[in-house]
């Protein structure tokens, strides 16, 4: 019951975390979020969005065109990707190798979590032992008199 | 099934090292290395419109049919003013040739202090400006001095990040005309 309530906690908790706020994101949203995607061109672990340096507030406003165009998220990454190389991405592409960077670490957590349930559910179903008279007994005799 | 906790161990403890070697092989390998890079190579040069120190225009339409040296500078740049002599000779060189033409487009500078340094250095070649960036971005510099060659079809053929030599500027100018 225990593990059902705790299974219950974990999935609310991560519905809840990941469950999209508010409807769909206005174009200012979404340019906020593809330029904070995006490495600012000419400074160092900057996005697009934080850095001051023009190029950055040119990429935004390019940014800012493409979204009123009607590019997709992916499509305006891809563009910027064509232009710089995928080191302009912050964070690694989701697929190809950086599928690893993200996909290992979730893989080794839900193997060793399984692997924990598994141990504790083992540990639950071995009997609790009690001393019997002859362990008393064998105690009180390898105690010092 | 018998054993299910320790196939688990064993599946977690592979991952982990596919993991463990996969970072091991990264190690000392430059994660932005295609920073260094032109990833336009080969790709039609962006098509720009810019205002001249002299108050014309340089619009790359215009330039089809002509082999183009875009240097990307400006005035503060201790590297472009390092390869500024070298630019300028590579350019007395070919000034001549009607099939040649070199521009150099200002990125992240003020227009008075480029006319400062034109005024005192003396840049042979047309200079643009770039407000607002859009040249720098749609040529997706990383900073300056970058040397773009374009050939007479507008494809870009040969990039040099940093200050160039007149022979580097001499091979970029070659693969543009298309005698690598």
């Amino acid at each position: 019951m225990a593990w059902v309530a705790l299974a219950a906690v974990v999935v609310v908790t991560l519905a809840i975390v990941a469950w999209p706020s508010g409807g769909k994101p206005s174009q200012a949203q979404r340019v906020q979020s593809v330029s904070s995607e995006l490495r600012c061109p000419d400074c160092e672990s900057q996005s697009i969005a934080q850095s001051s340096t023009e190029t950055a507030r040119a990429a935004r406003a390019d940014i800012r065109t493409r979204v009123a165009a009607g590019q997709s998220d992916a499509e305006i990454r891809q563009a910027y990707i064509d232009k710089f190389g995928p080191s302009i991405l912050l964070k690694p592409e989701s697929g190809g190798l950086g599928i690893l960077v993200w996909g290992l670490p979730a893989a080794a957590l839900v193997l060793g979590a399984g692997g924990l349930v598994l141990a504790l559910r083992r540990w639950r179903r071995e009997p609790h032992l009690h001393p019997t008279d002859a362990d008393r007994e064998l105690v009180q005799s390898a105690r010092p008199r | 099934m018998k054993h299910r906790a320790r196939w688990i161990a064993l599946a977690a403890g592979l991952v982990v090292t596919v993991f463990a070697v996969v970072l091991a092989t990264q190690v000392g390998t430059d994660p932005r290395a295609d920073a260094n890079k032109s990833h336009l190579l080969g790709a039609n040069a962006p098509s720009v419109d810019l205002p001249t120190l002299d108050g014309a225009r340089l619009r790359t339409s215009d330039l089809a049919g002509k082999v183009v040296i875009v240097n990307f500078w400006n005035s503060w740049c201790i590297p472009c003013q390092e390869e500024h002599r070298a630019l300028a000779d590579f350019y007395g060189r070919h000034a001549g040739d009607p099939g040649f033409v070199m521009v150099g487009i200002v990125r992240d500078d003020t227009d008075d202090a480029v006319r400062r340094y034109v005024a005192n250095e003396g840049v042979p070649y047309p200079v643009a400006l770039d407000p607002g960036a859009r040249a720098s971005l749609e040529f997706g510099t990383r900073g300056q001095p970058e040397t773009y060659a374009i050939s007479p079809d507008g494809v870009i053929t040969g990039t040099r990040f940093g200050p160039s030599s007149v022979a580097n500027l001499e091979q970029l100018l070659a693969a543009a005309r298309g005698q690598r």
